[in-house]
């Protein structure tokens, strides 16, 4: 497990592990196109394992961009499945606003 | 458009005008030394005031001992003379009284017995060494008339000889007729050391016969050398028919020596506070005037900042409208307008941008894309997207046909980037709108009162599958219609969904019934200020 916190770049994120191994990222903050590339880069060698399933806990996210968008489409390329829980409203409706709401499986 | 001269020179900041920057130190270092003047001051004036009082003191202890040890020389010479009177002049009994006084080492060397009235010079008796009386200039007759009228003893200062004598004449109580006549010698050189253990030993002094402390009047002195050294006292007192002037100094300090330091203390003190106090405000000023050179420093390295932020700004503001279109087509019956505007920190170009392309058939494509992130890429993939959907649309594909192709020039899995587009395909003559969206907001129209969002089927995004389905929508616009297309720079916020931004746009835009140029640019003043990211927005209005 790592953690990592950019506070200063108005993000900080913990990478961590469902019970069942499931990659878990737990985003805080502000996801756009200042922060994306590093949590792009920390989540690299999880998705280098091809894990089944990936999981990202958006509950604390304040705000994300068309990058933050792009970034979780490239995500979703890579894994099977990919759950975004419990985003906030303004990320479930720019998901669906940029057509991506069958991409991005958002729950609940 | 910024402009690149905004910035400030650093050659154009005024020189300060400077006061010399040390006078706060000197002010420091004047009052200090004022205030260890002054304080040294009173406290040696208080010093001394306080040695005079006691040396006064001490002066009237001196003449009060003296009077009281007076009397001892005249009691012995008035018992003689009183004794002279009873007995008829006896001389004998008169050398056995007189005996233990007179002599060598006694108090008197001489005592002699005087008839008054008898001869000049000759005593009746003499005890002791030899008078000098006989031999001196005082006339004996004159000097035993004025003691017997005096009834004092009458003081003879300094009879001249080897030895300096004093002589004392005395006449009794019963004024005759016998005078006693004594003489006592002065110490060679009028030097007496004080005695070890006596009082006053803390004092100089120097015994004056008479009222002057004329040396020729010295009787002793307890210093070899007169004057007697530092403050004196003065204090006469009765002897006889004369006085005795006595001048005392102390020795040492009266009051004690830390009263005496003081002063000493407060001066050395004071200038080193002073010192100290000095040192302290030169630094504070230096250290002052480092920080102001500092910030003088940073302002100028600020203003070169601004200055390459302005043009920085220049520069990505000219490229941007240089990938943009230099001018948009003219249709009979329409307003078209569009304007682009940067973030707010527009140092890097964006991935916001417009077009409107004649399609040919009288129709034309107005289009508004928003590529994600910033900078060259974004800029380099926008220009990319813009002329290829020119070509595809020249070419006569519609936007469901040639949106999935864009996804073979962008791709978000290698580049990071993918872009939203809104195509509108527009019939001037019929006021068809044909929308298709990638990923985009939607657009609004304003139709009379009414002011809406047009609801479109969105596609997935461009570079997300080339393989995406696209659905399109035509609506008809009523005649005076405005259609308006634009990104999300335009409603996003954060902090808030997007839908509070949407409402904003549509309020804004709902309240101006202006030209659509003038439209455009205050919707962009109202809704834009600080936004952080870049803005397109394109719109069309029929004007019947």
């Amino acid at each position: 497990m790592a953690e990592l916190d950019h506070d200063d770049a108005g993000l900080s994120f913990d990478l961590s592990e469902e019970h069942d191994g499931t990659p878990l990222v737990t985003v805080e903050g502000e996801l756009d196109m200042i922060t994306a590339p590093e949590l792009d880069s920390a989540v690299g060698p999880i998705l280098a394992r091809q894990p089944s399933r990936l999981v990202i806990d958006a509950s604390r996210l304040e705000f994300a961009d068309s990058s933050a968008i792009a970034l979780l489409v490239t995500w979703a390329n890579r894994v099977p499945e990919i759950e975004i829980r419990q985003p906030p409203e303004l990320l479930r409706r720019v998901i669906a606003r940029m057509g991506l709401s069958d991409r991005l499986q958002v729950r609940p | 458009m910024a402009d690149a001269n905004e910035g400030v020179r650093a050659s154009d900041v005024a020189p300060r005008a400077r006061q010399w920057p040390y006078w706060a130190a000197v002010a420091v270092a004047v009052v200090g030394l004022l205030v260890t003047g002054v304080l040294t001051w009173v406290s040696a004036h208080n010093y001394h005031r306080n040695e005079n009082r006691l040396l006064a003191l001490r002066a009237h202890d001196l003449g009060s001992a003296l009077t009281s040890a007076l009397p001892g020389i005249q009691t012995d010479l008035a018992s003689a003379a009183a004794l002279a009177d009873a007995t008829g002049g006896n001389v004998a009994k008169f050398n056995t009284f007189v005996a233990p006084y007179a002599g060598t080492g006694r108090q008197f060397v001489s005592i002699s017995l005087w008839r008054l009235g008898g001869p000049d010079r000759t005593p009746v008796a003499v005890a002791g060494v030899t008078p000098t009386l006989p031999t001196s200039s005082v006339s004996t007759p004159a000097l035993f008339q004025h003691a017997a009228a005096s009834g004092k003893l009458t003081v003879i200062g300094f009879l001249t000889g080897p030895i300096p004598r004093i002589g004392y004449a005395f006449t009794g109580m019963s004024k005759g007729p016998f005078a006693v006549y004594a003489e006592s010698v002065l110490p060679p050189s009028r030097y007496a050391p004080p005695q070890k253990g006596a009082a006053f030993t803390d004092l100089n002094y120097a015994l004056y016969l008479g009222a002057s402390t004329n040396p020729r009047n010295l009787l002793i002195a307890s210093v070899r050398h007169l004057p007697l050294p530092g403050r004196h006292a003065t204090v006469k007192v009765p002897f006889g028919d004369t006085v005795l002037t006595t001048t005392v100094a102390a020795r040492g300090t009266l009051t004690g020596s830390l009263p005496q330091r003081l002063p000493w203390a407060i001066a050395i003190g004071g200038v080193l506070l002073t010192i100290l106090a000095t040192a302290l405000t030169v630094r504070l000023i230096e250290r002052r005037r480092a920080t102001e050179r500092l910030a003088g420093e940073l302002e100028v390295a600020a203003d070169e900042n601004r200055r390459l932020y302005a043009e920085q700004r220049g520069i990505a503001q000219t490229l941007q409208h240089a990938l943009l279109p230099a001018s948009l087509p003219q249709f009979p019956g329409l307003q078209i307008s569009a304007r682009y505007e940067a973030g707010a920190e527009g140092v890097e170009i964006g991935g916001d941008w417009y077009d409107v392309i004649e399609l040919g058939d009288g129709r034309l494509l107005l289009v508004v894309g928003d590529v994600s992130g910033k900078g060259l890429p974004a800029a380099t993939a926008m220009a990319t997207l813009r002329f290829a959907i020119h070509a595809y649309a020249v070419e006569g594909d519609d936007p469901a046909t040639f949106l999935p192709k864009l996804s073979g020039l962008i791709s978000v899995y290698e580049d990071k980037q993918l872009a939203t587009v809104l195509c509108a395909v527009i019939d001037p003559r019929s006021r068809q709108v044909t929308l298709t969206s990638a990923g985009h907001l939607p657009p609004l129209i304003i139709a009379g009162a009414e002011t809406r969002f047009l609801d479109t089927p969105v596609g997935l995004p461009v570079g997300v599958d080339r393989a995406a389905a696209y659905a399109s929508v035509t609506v008809s616009a009523p005649p005076g219609a405005t259609f308006l297309a634009y990104t999300d720079g335009l409603v996003e916020r954060r902090g808030e969904t997007i839908e509070v931004g949407l409402e904003r746009l549509r309020a804004e835009v709902s309240s101006n019934h202006v030209p659509l140029d003038q439209l455009l640019g205050r919707v962009l003043d109202d809704l834009r200020h600080d936004a952080p990211d870049d803005t397109a927005i394109a719109g069309i209005r029929w004007l019947s």
